[in-house]
Protein backbone atom coordinates (compact mmCIF):
# COMPACT_ATOMS: atom_id res chain seq x y z
CA UNK A 1 0.00 0.00 0.00
CA UNK A 2 1.48 3.33 -1.17
CA UNK A 3 -1.19 5.64 -0.68
CA UNK A 4 -2.38 8.12 2.73
CA UNK A 5 -5.67 8.74 1.30
CA UNK A 6 -7.89 5.71 2.15
CA UNK A 7 -9.66 6.16 -0.96
CA UNK A 8 -8.46 5.57 -4.68
CA UNK A 9 -8.66 8.94 -6.85
CA UNK A 10 -8.73 6.84 -9.99
CA UNK A 11 -11.57 4.87 -9.12
CA UNK A 12 -13.34 7.73 -7.29
CA UNK A 13 -13.39 10.46 -10.51
CA UNK A 14 -14.42 7.55 -12.71
CA UNK A 15 -17.18 6.74 -10.20
CA UNK A 16 -18.34 10.69 -10.07
CA UNK A 17 -17.60 10.62 -13.93
CA UNK A 18 -20.54 7.41 -14.35
CA UNK A 19 -23.05 8.70 -12.06
CA UNK A 20 -22.81 12.11 -13.11
CA UNK A 21 -23.00 11.02 -16.84
CA UNK A 22 -26.23 12.82 -18.17
CA UNK A 23 -26.33 10.41 -21.08
CA UNK A 24 -25.28 6.93 -20.50
CA UNK A 25 -21.64 5.79 -21.17
CA UNK A 26 -19.76 2.47 -21.89
CA UNK A 27 -16.72 1.82 -19.80
CA UNK A 28 -14.32 -1.12 -19.36
CA UNK A 29 -11.13 0.30 -17.48
CA UNK A 30 -8.09 -1.49 -16.27
CA UNK A 31 -5.97 0.23 -13.84
CA UNK A 32 -3.22 -0.70 -11.15
CA UNK A 33 -2.64 1.69 -8.68
CA UNK A 34 1.04 2.00 -6.79
CA UNK A 35 2.20 -1.20 -8.14
CA UNK A 36 0.40 -4.01 -5.84
CA UNK A 37 -3.47 -3.22 -6.72
CA UNK A 38 -5.63 -3.85 -9.64
CA UNK A 39 -9.20 -2.29 -10.38
CA UNK A 40 -11.62 -2.84 -13.13
CA UNK A 41 -14.58 -1.18 -13.74
CA UNK A 42 -17.27 -1.95 -16.64
CA UNK A 43 -20.23 0.10 -17.65
CA UNK A 44 -22.69 -0.65 -20.49
CA UNK A 45 -24.95 1.62 -22.52
CA UNK A 46 -27.76 -0.94 -22.28
CA UNK A 47 -27.41 -1.10 -18.43
CA UNK A 48 -26.08 2.45 -17.50
CA UNK A 49 -27.37 2.01 -13.61
CA UNK A 50 -24.88 -0.92 -13.28
CA UNK A 51 -21.33 -0.32 -12.56
CA UNK A 52 -18.87 -3.37 -12.15
CA UNK A 53 -16.08 -3.16 -9.74
CA UNK A 54 -13.20 -6.21 -9.64
CA UNK A 55 -10.85 -5.35 -7.70
CA UNK A 56 -7.27 -7.50 -6.79
CA UNK A 57 -4.04 -6.87 -4.90
CA UNK A 58 -1.30 -8.82 -3.25
CA UNK A 59 -2.72 -10.49 0.34
CA UNK A 60 0.57 -12.51 0.98
CA UNK A 61 1.38 -13.94 4.59
CA UNK A 62 3.25 -16.24 5.69
CA UNK A 63 3.39 -17.66 9.27
CA UNK A 64 1.51 -19.03 12.24
CA UNK A 65 -1.43 -17.12 10.90
CA UNK A 66 -1.82 -17.18 7.53
CA UNK A 67 -4.66 -15.32 5.38
CA UNK A 68 -4.23 -15.84 1.74
CA UNK A 69 -8.19 -14.37 0.69
CA UNK A 70 -10.51 -11.89 1.89
CA UNK A 71 -12.30 -12.97 4.93
CA UNK A 72 -15.43 -13.77 5.11
CA UNK A 73 -15.97 -10.82 7.81
CA UNK A 74 -14.75 -8.77 5.41
CA UNK A 75 -17.45 -9.22 3.04
CA UNK A 76 -20.02 -8.27 5.86
CA UNK A 77 -18.09 -4.80 6.14
CA UNK A 78 -18.19 -4.19 2.48
CA UNK A 79 -21.70 -4.76 2.22
CA UNK A 80 -22.36 -2.36 5.20
CA UNK A 81 -20.74 0.36 2.97
CA UNK A 82 -24.01 1.34 1.50
CA UNK A 83 -26.90 -0.93 1.94
CA UNK A 84 -28.86 -1.30 -1.10
CA UNK A 85 -26.06 0.05 -3.31
CA UNK A 86 -23.37 -2.49 -3.26
CA UNK A 87 -24.21 -6.58 -4.07
CA UNK A 88 -21.16 -9.16 -3.74
CA UNK A 89 -20.58 -10.92 -7.30
CA UNK A 90 -19.66 -14.69 -6.85
CA UNK A 91 -17.51 -15.89 -8.20
CA UNK A 92 -15.25 -12.60 -8.85
CA UNK A 93 -14.44 -11.40 -12.17
CA UNK A 94 -11.46 -13.90 -13.37
CA UNK A 95 -7.97 -12.40 -11.88
CA UNK A 96 -9.69 -10.51 -9.58
CA UNK A 97 -10.34 -11.39 -6.07
CA UNK A 98 -13.41 -9.13 -5.64
CA UNK A 99 -16.27 -7.75 -7.48
CA UNK A 100 -18.64 -5.48 -6.68
CA UNK A 101 -22.04 -4.77 -8.65
CA UNK A 102 -22.96 -0.95 -8.12
CA UNK A 103 -26.29 0.32 -8.61
CA UNK A 104 -26.71 3.78 -8.96
CA UNK A 105 -29.68 4.43 -8.83
CA UNK A 106 -29.83 3.57 -5.36
CA UNK A 107 -27.41 6.04 -4.16
CA UNK A 108 -28.67 8.91 -2.51
CA UNK A 109 -29.12 12.42 -4.08
CA UNK A 110 -26.61 14.95 -2.89
CA UNK A 111 -23.60 15.00 -0.84
CA UNK A 112 -24.62 11.93 0.23
CA UNK A 113 -23.58 10.52 -3.11
CA UNK A 114 -20.28 11.80 -2.92
CA UNK A 115 -20.00 10.17 0.86
CA UNK A 116 -21.41 6.90 -0.67
CA UNK A 117 -18.81 7.27 -3.94
CA UNK A 118 -15.58 7.70 -1.47
CA UNK A 119 -16.54 4.87 0.53
CA UNK A 120 -16.67 2.70 -2.33
CA UNK A 121 -13.61 4.39 -3.40
CA UNK A 122 -11.92 3.35 -0.11
CA UNK A 123 -12.21 -0.50 -1.05
CA UNK A 124 -8.94 -1.72 -1.09
CA UNK A 125 -7.89 0.21 2.22
CA UNK A 126 -10.74 -1.69 3.87
CA UNK A 127 -9.89 -5.39 2.75
CA UNK A 128 -6.33 -4.75 3.68
CA UNK A 129 -6.75 -2.93 6.99
CA UNK A 130 -9.61 -5.56 7.91
CA UNK A 131 -7.34 -8.30 7.18
CA UNK A 132 -4.41 -6.67 9.29
CA UNK A 133 -7.10 -6.41 12.00
CA UNK A 134 -7.84 -10.03 12.30
CA UNK A 135 -3.97 -10.89 12.27
CA UNK A 136 -3.45 -8.38 14.96
CA UNK A 137 -6.21 -9.70 17.21
CA UNK A 138 -6.00 -13.10 16.33
CA UNK A 139 -2.26 -12.44 17.75
CA UNK A 140 -2.78 -10.55 20.83
CA UNK A 141 -5.00 -12.75 22.09
CA UNK A 142 -1.96 -15.51 21.60
CA UNK A 143 -1.07 -16.72 25.44
CA UNK A 144 2.36 -16.07 25.43
CA UNK A 145 3.69 -19.30 26.77
CA UNK A 146 2.12 -20.20 23.59
CA UNK A 147 3.57 -17.96 21.14
CA UNK A 148 7.35 -18.21 23.18
CA UNK A 149 6.79 -21.77 21.67
CA UNK A 150 5.98 -21.03 18.12
CA UNK A 151 7.84 -17.28 18.09
CA UNK A 152 8.28 -17.66 13.96
CA UNK A 153 7.42 -14.22 12.78
CA UNK A 154 4.52 -13.35 10.56
CA UNK A 155 5.70 -12.11 6.95
CA UNK A 156 3.40 -9.55 5.74
CA UNK A 157 3.34 -8.84 1.65
CA UNK A 158 1.35 -5.94 0.48
CA UNK A 159 3.92 -4.65 -2.09
CA UNK A 160 6.21 -6.96 -3.67
CA UNK A 161 9.33 -5.14 -2.59
CA UNK A 162 8.03 -4.06 1.15
CA UNK A 163 7.78 -6.86 3.29
CA UNK A 164 7.00 -6.55 6.96
CA UNK A 165 6.38 -8.90 10.38
CA UNK A 166 5.27 -9.11 13.20
CA UNK A 167 5.83 -11.28 15.72
CA UNK A 168 4.26 -11.50 19.48
CA UNK A 169 6.71 -10.84 22.39
CA UNK A 170 5.02 -11.09 26.07
CA UNK A 171 2.38 -8.26 26.62
CA UNK A 172 2.98 -6.81 23.25
CA UNK A 173 3.27 -7.79 19.37
CA UNK A 174 6.32 -5.93 17.37
CA UNK A 175 6.32 -4.61 13.92
CA UNK A 176 9.43 -4.96 12.47
CA UNK A 177 9.83 -3.18 9.01
CA UNK A 178 13.27 -3.43 6.57
CA UNK A 179 13.71 -0.44 5.16
CA UNK A 180 15.77 -0.22 1.48
CA UNK A 181 16.78 2.38 -0.40
CA UNK A 182 18.60 2.39 -3.86
CA UNK A 183 19.51 6.15 -4.12
CA UNK A 184 22.06 6.89 -1.55
CA UNK A 185 20.83 10.71 -0.46
CA UNK A 186 17.65 8.46 -0.02
CA UNK A 187 19.46 6.47 2.54
CA UNK A 188 20.89 8.90 4.49
CA UNK A 189 17.90 11.50 4.46
CA UNK A 190 16.08 8.58 5.91
CA UNK A 191 18.43 7.11 8.28
CA UNK A 192 18.92 10.44 9.95
CA UNK A 193 15.16 10.58 9.76
CA UNK A 194 14.99 7.05 11.43
CA UNK A 195 17.24 8.27 13.98
CA UNK A 196 14.54 10.92 15.42
CA UNK A 197 11.87 7.94 15.03
CA UNK A 198 14.25 6.33 17.39
CA UNK A 199 14.03 9.10 20.86
CA UNK A 200 10.29 8.01 20.74
CA UNK A 201 8.86 5.31 23.40
CA UNK A 202 8.13 2.25 21.67
CA UNK A 203 10.13 3.04 18.41
CA UNK A 204 13.21 1.33 17.61
CA UNK A 205 15.61 1.76 14.76
CA UNK A 206 18.58 -0.59 14.30
CA UNK A 207 21.20 -1.38 11.37
CA UNK A 208 20.76 -4.90 12.26
CA UNK A 209 18.55 -7.26 11.70
CA UNK A 210 16.75 -8.47 15.22
CA UNK A 211 16.97 -11.85 15.97
CA UNK A 212 13.74 -12.72 15.91
CA UNK A 213 13.88 -12.68 12.37
CA UNK A 214 16.91 -15.29 12.08
CA UNK A 215 15.58 -17.23 9.56
CA UNK A 216 14.25 -14.92 7.33
CA UNK A 217 15.17 -15.00 3.67
CA UNK A 218 18.19 -13.45 3.04
CA UNK A 219 16.98 -10.85 0.75
CA UNK A 220 14.44 -9.30 3.28
CA UNK A 221 17.44 -9.16 6.08
CA UNK A 222 19.57 -6.98 3.58
CA UNK A 223 18.88 -3.72 4.16
CA UNK A 224 20.75 0.28 3.07
CA UNK A 225 19.02 1.74 5.61
CA UNK A 226 18.50 -0.95 8.87
CA UNK A 227 15.12 -2.00 10.31
CA UNK A 228 12.53 0.32 12.27
CA UNK A 229 9.75 -1.72 14.84
CA UNK A 230 7.21 -0.63 16.58
CA UNK A 231 5.73 -2.22 19.65
CA UNK A 232 2.13 -2.81 19.73
CA UNK A 233 0.42 -3.21 23.14
CA UNK A 234 -3.09 -3.56 24.02
CA UNK A 235 -3.69 -0.30 24.04
CA UNK A 236 -3.16 0.43 20.51
CA UNK A 237 -5.63 -3.16 19.34
CA UNK A 238 -9.26 -2.32 21.54
CA UNK A 239 -12.08 -0.63 20.15
CA UNK A 240 -11.27 2.61 17.60
CA UNK A 241 -7.50 2.63 18.13
CA UNK A 242 -7.45 -0.40 16.04
CA UNK A 243 -8.28 1.51 13.03
CA UNK A 244 -5.55 4.28 13.63
CA UNK A 245 -2.59 1.40 14.40
CA UNK A 246 -3.41 -0.64 11.19
CA UNK A 247 -3.48 2.34 8.81
CA UNK A 248 -0.07 3.63 9.67
CA UNK A 249 1.41 0.35 9.74
CA UNK A 250 0.15 0.07 6.26
CA UNK A 251 1.02 2.96 5.15
CA UNK A 252 4.53 3.45 6.87
CA UNK A 253 6.63 2.62 3.96
CA UNK A 254 4.65 4.99 1.95
CA UNK A 255 4.72 8.00 4.71
CA UNK A 256 8.89 7.60 4.87
CA UNK A 257 9.07 7.58 0.88
CA UNK A 258 6.48 10.90 0.98
CA UNK A 259 9.13 12.83 3.89
CA UNK A 260 12.18 11.88 1.56
CA UNK A 261 10.81 13.03 -1.53
CA UNK A 262 9.58 16.67 0.24
CA UNK A 263 12.65 16.71 1.56
CA UNK A 264 14.29 16.53 -1.85
CA UNK A 265 12.15 19.25 -3.22
CA UNK A 266 13.43 21.41 -0.08
CA UNK A 267 16.53 21.24 -0.50
CA UNK A 268 16.67 21.70 -4.22
CA UNK A 269 14.25 24.96 -4.14
CA UNK A 270 16.90 25.97 -1.07
CA UNK A 271 19.79 25.31 -3.54
CA UNK A 272 18.24 27.35 -6.19
CA UNK A 273 17.85 30.19 -3.75
CA UNK A 274 21.26 30.16 -2.70
CA UNK A 275 22.51 30.25 -6.13
CA UNK A 276 20.30 32.98 -7.38
CA UNK A 277 22.06 35.39 -4.30
CA UNK A 278 25.89 34.21 -5.41
CA UNK A 279 24.94 35.18 -8.85
CA UNK A 280 23.45 38.67 -8.05
CA UNK A 281 26.90 38.91 -5.82
CA UNK A 282 28.77 38.40 -8.40
CA UNK A 283 26.89 40.63 -10.87
CA UNK A 284 28.07 43.15 -8.52
CA UNK A 285 31.37 42.82 -9.28
CA UNK A 286 31.00 43.95 -12.84
CA UNK A 287 32.89 46.92 -13.62
CA UNK A 288 30.03 48.45 -16.19
CA UNK A 289 26.94 48.38 -13.85
CA UNK A 290 24.75 49.69 -16.38
CA UNK A 291 25.09 46.90 -19.10
CA UNK A 292 23.47 44.62 -16.24
CA UNK A 293 20.62 46.90 -15.26
CA UNK A 294 17.66 47.17 -17.81
CA UNK A 295 14.15 48.58 -16.61
CA UNK A 296 15.42 48.26 -12.87
CA UNK A 297 15.76 44.55 -13.05
CA UNK A 298 19.45 42.58 -12.59
CA UNK A 299 20.97 40.43 -15.40
CA UNK A 300 22.80 37.33 -16.07
CA UNK A 301 26.67 38.13 -16.23
CA UNK A 302 26.21 36.36 -19.42
CA UNK A 303 24.16 39.12 -21.27
CA UNK A 304 27.01 41.41 -19.83
CA UNK A 305 27.62 42.30 -24.10
CA UNK A 306 25.19 45.10 -24.57
CA UNK A 307 24.49 46.82 -28.07
CA UNK A 308 24.02 50.65 -27.40
CA UNK A 309 20.91 51.81 -29.58
CA UNK A 310 19.39 55.24 -30.35
CA UNK A 311 21.40 58.89 -28.32
CA UNK A 312 23.63 56.24 -26.66
CA UNK A 313 24.99 54.91 -30.07
CA UNK A 314 25.43 58.63 -31.19
CA UNK A 315 27.11 59.51 -28.37
CA UNK A 316 29.59 57.12 -28.47
CA UNK A 317 29.84 57.40 -32.08
CA UNK A 318 31.02 61.15 -31.84
CA UNK A 319 33.35 59.90 -29.23
CA UNK A 320 34.93 57.40 -31.45
CA UNK A 321 35.14 60.21 -33.92
CA UNK A 322 36.77 62.70 -32.00
CA UNK A 323 39.16 59.98 -30.40
CA UNK A 324 40.36 59.42 -33.92
CA UNK A 325 40.81 63.42 -35.31
CA UNK A 326 42.82 63.85 -31.75
CA UNK A 327 45.04 61.50 -32.63
CA UNK A 328 45.63 61.56 -35.97
CA UNK A 329 48.57 64.19 -37.12
CA UNK A 330 46.82 67.40 -38.50
CA UNK A 331 49.16 70.39 -38.86
CA UNK A 332 46.75 72.57 -40.28
CA UNK A 333 44.78 74.64 -37.07
CA UNK A 334 41.22 75.51 -37.84
CA UNK A 335 39.81 78.25 -35.75
CA UNK A 336 36.33 76.77 -34.28
CA UNK A 337 37.68 73.13 -34.26
CA UNK A 338 40.03 73.45 -31.05
CA UNK A 339 38.43 70.74 -29.33
CA UNK A 340 39.64 68.41 -31.97
CA UNK A 341 43.57 68.91 -30.63
CA UNK A 342 45.77 68.02 -28.32
CA UNK A 343 47.06 70.26 -26.20
CA UNK A 344 44.93 72.93 -26.40
CA UNK B 1 41.97 34.02 21.01
CA UNK B 2 40.62 35.37 17.06
CA UNK B 3 38.37 33.03 15.35
CA UNK B 4 40.35 30.06 12.96
CA UNK B 5 37.88 30.58 10.51
CA UNK B 6 38.03 34.09 10.30
CA UNK B 7 41.78 33.96 10.12
CA UNK B 8 41.59 31.15 7.68
CA UNK B 9 39.65 33.56 5.36
CA UNK B 10 41.97 36.59 6.05
CA UNK B 11 44.90 34.38 4.85
CA UNK B 12 43.10 33.47 1.47
CA UNK B 13 41.61 36.59 1.09
CA UNK B 14 45.61 37.83 1.59
CA UNK B 15 47.11 35.22 -0.94
CA UNK B 16 44.45 36.32 -3.66
CA UNK B 17 45.31 39.91 -3.38
CA UNK B 18 48.95 38.76 -4.31
CA UNK B 19 48.11 36.33 -6.74
CA UNK B 20 45.29 38.15 -8.72
CA UNK B 21 47.95 39.71 -10.84
CA UNK B 22 47.10 39.09 -14.19
CA UNK B 23 47.66 39.83 -17.55
CA UNK B 24 47.04 39.19 -20.69
CA UNK B 25 49.51 36.54 -22.53
CA UNK B 26 48.95 34.60 -25.83
CA UNK B 27 49.90 30.76 -26.12
CA UNK B 28 53.35 30.18 -26.28
CA UNK B 29 52.61 26.54 -28.09
CA UNK B 30 50.15 27.74 -30.62
CA UNK B 31 49.71 30.41 -32.37
CA UNK B 32 46.91 32.93 -32.10
CA UNK B 33 45.85 31.25 -29.70
CA UNK B 34 45.07 32.59 -25.46
CA UNK B 35 44.72 29.99 -23.22
CA UNK B 36 44.77 30.10 -19.31
CA UNK B 37 48.18 28.70 -18.66
CA UNK B 38 47.56 27.40 -14.72
CA UNK B 39 45.23 24.64 -16.97
CA UNK B 40 46.98 23.31 -19.40
CA UNK B 41 50.85 24.12 -16.91
CA UNK B 42 52.67 23.32 -20.30
CA UNK B 43 55.45 25.84 -19.81
CA UNK B 44 56.60 26.34 -16.17
CA UNK B 45 58.32 29.34 -16.45
CA UNK B 46 54.48 30.93 -16.42
CA UNK B 47 53.61 29.37 -13.35
CA UNK B 48 53.71 30.35 -9.64
CA UNK B 49 54.30 28.17 -6.76
CA UNK B 50 51.19 27.19 -5.61
CA UNK B 51 50.00 27.90 -2.13
CA UNK B 52 47.84 25.60 0.17
CA UNK B 53 45.88 27.01 3.22
CA UNK B 54 44.37 24.57 5.60
CA UNK B 55 42.23 25.43 8.37
CA UNK B 56 42.41 21.67 9.40
CA UNK B 57 42.62 17.76 7.94
CA UNK B 58 38.85 18.52 6.05
CA UNK B 59 39.04 21.96 4.71
CA UNK B 60 41.43 23.47 2.68
CA UNK B 61 42.33 26.03 0.02
CA UNK B 62 44.34 25.46 -3.05
CA UNK B 63 45.94 28.41 -4.93
CA UNK B 64 47.63 28.14 -8.20
CA UNK B 65 48.48 30.97 -10.27
CA UNK B 66 50.09 31.75 -13.76
CA UNK B 67 50.69 34.38 -15.23
CA UNK B 68 47.10 34.91 -17.05
CA UNK B 69 44.75 33.03 -15.10
CA UNK B 70 44.16 31.86 -11.73
CA UNK B 71 42.89 28.75 -10.14
CA UNK B 72 41.31 28.21 -6.62
CA UNK B 73 40.33 24.90 -5.13
CA UNK B 74 38.62 24.51 -2.32
CA UNK B 75 37.50 21.55 -0.03
CA UNK B 76 34.41 21.99 2.52
CA UNK B 77 34.17 20.42 5.74
CA UNK B 78 31.77 17.16 5.81
CA UNK B 79 31.18 16.20 9.33
CA UNK B 80 28.93 13.15 8.57
CA UNK B 81 27.07 11.53 5.85
CA UNK B 82 24.31 13.84 5.86
CA UNK B 83 26.69 17.15 5.49
CA UNK B 84 28.91 14.78 2.65
CA UNK B 85 25.83 14.29 0.61
CA UNK B 86 24.53 17.75 1.18
CA UNK B 87 27.58 19.32 -0.20
CA UNK B 88 27.75 16.62 -2.85
CA UNK B 89 24.22 18.11 -4.29
CA UNK B 90 25.34 21.33 -3.38
CA UNK B 91 28.32 22.16 -4.99
CA UNK B 92 27.14 19.96 -8.17
CA UNK B 93 24.22 21.91 -8.55
CA UNK B 94 26.28 24.89 -8.49
CA UNK B 95 28.79 23.42 -10.99
CA UNK B 96 26.35 22.09 -13.44
CA UNK B 97 25.50 25.91 -13.86
CA UNK B 98 29.01 27.02 -14.00
CA UNK B 99 28.05 29.75 -16.56
CA UNK B 100 25.65 31.72 -14.28
CA UNK B 101 28.84 32.22 -12.51
CA UNK B 102 31.01 32.90 -15.17
CA UNK B 103 34.41 32.22 -12.77
CA UNK B 104 33.06 28.50 -11.84
CA UNK B 105 34.75 25.23 -12.99
CA UNK B 106 32.95 23.21 -14.35
CA UNK B 107 34.62 20.38 -12.60
CA UNK B 108 36.56 20.74 -9.21
CA UNK B 109 40.13 19.93 -9.53
CA UNK B 110 40.58 16.20 -8.10
CA UNK B 111 40.58 15.79 -4.47
CA UNK B 112 38.11 18.83 -3.97
CA UNK B 113 35.02 20.14 -3.78
CA UNK B 114 34.45 22.53 -6.21
CA UNK B 115 37.21 25.24 -8.01
CA UNK B 116 37.06 28.62 -10.08
CA UNK B 117 38.83 29.55 -12.85
CA UNK B 118 39.62 33.25 -12.54
CA UNK B 119 41.57 34.44 -16.25
CA UNK B 120 42.82 38.06 -16.80
CA UNK B 121 39.45 39.13 -19.16
CA UNK B 122 37.77 38.46 -15.96
CA UNK B 123 39.99 40.87 -14.27
CA UNK B 124 39.27 43.15 -16.94
CA UNK B 125 35.38 43.32 -16.74
CA UNK B 126 35.27 43.06 -13.02
CA UNK B 127 36.69 44.35 -10.22
CA UNK B 128 39.62 42.68 -8.74
CA UNK B 129 39.27 43.63 -4.65
CA UNK B 130 35.29 42.82 -5.43
CA UNK B 131 35.90 39.59 -6.77
CA UNK B 132 38.02 38.65 -3.97
CA UNK B 133 35.22 39.03 -1.78
CA UNK B 134 32.63 37.46 -3.62
CA UNK B 135 35.30 34.30 -3.04
CA UNK B 136 35.77 34.63 0.34
CA UNK B 137 31.68 35.30 0.53
CA UNK B 138 31.13 32.24 -1.44
CA UNK B 139 32.74 30.41 0.80
CA UNK B 140 31.43 31.60 3.85
CA UNK B 141 27.87 31.25 1.60
CA UNK B 142 28.55 27.69 1.04
CA UNK B 143 29.14 26.63 4.87
CA UNK B 144 26.30 28.60 6.31
CA UNK B 145 23.59 27.01 3.35
CA UNK B 146 25.43 23.70 4.30
CA UNK B 147 25.07 24.01 7.94
CA UNK B 148 21.52 25.27 7.51
CA UNK B 149 19.93 22.56 5.02
CA UNK B 150 21.15 19.90 8.02
CA UNK B 151 19.20 21.50 10.58
CA UNK B 152 16.60 22.24 8.38
CA UNK B 153 16.41 18.06 7.33
CA UNK B 154 16.88 17.01 10.60
CA UNK B 155 14.06 19.42 12.06
CA UNK B 156 11.93 18.39 9.38
CA UNK B 157 12.67 14.69 10.13
CA UNK B 158 11.72 15.19 13.85
CA UNK B 159 8.94 17.12 13.01
CA UNK B 160 7.13 14.24 11.05
CA UNK B 161 8.32 11.48 12.88
CA UNK B 162 6.61 13.44 15.60
CA UNK B 163 3.19 13.88 13.37
CA UNK B 164 3.64 10.10 12.62
CA UNK B 165 4.07 8.77 16.14
CA UNK B 166 1.12 10.70 17.19
CA UNK B 167 -1.16 9.52 15.81
CA UNK B 168 0.37 5.62 16.57
CA UNK B 169 0.79 6.56 20.04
Amino acid sequence: MAYLERSSPTLKETLHKIYRAEKPIEIDQHFYEFGSIQYHIKCSTSDSNIVYVSTSTLLETQGTVTFKEILSHTYEVIKKIAVGVIDIVDPPRLGFQLTLKLHLDNIPRGKEAIKVITRISEIQALILSSQLKEMLKVMNFQDDSQAMNNNRPIRIVYHPSEPFYVFKQPEKLTAVFPMNFTDNSDMVIATSFFQEMEKAPRCNWSPIPPFQLRGEPVQDLTTSSGFVSFDITSRHIEGKSLDKTVWNLLNFYAYVKYHIKCSRGYIQRRMRKRMDSLVKLLINTSLDEEAHQKDGRWKYVKERVKVPTGKLMMKQRCKEITRRVKISKFRIKINGCARFRFNQ
Amino acid sequence: MANPLRLYLACIKNTLEAAMCLQNFPCQEVERHNKPEVELKTSPELLLNPVLICLNEAEKCLIETSINSLRISLKVKQADELENILTKKFLRFLSMRAEAFQVLRRKPVQGYDISFLITNYHCEEMQKQKLIDFIVQFMEDIEKEITELKISVNTRGKLVATEFLKQFM
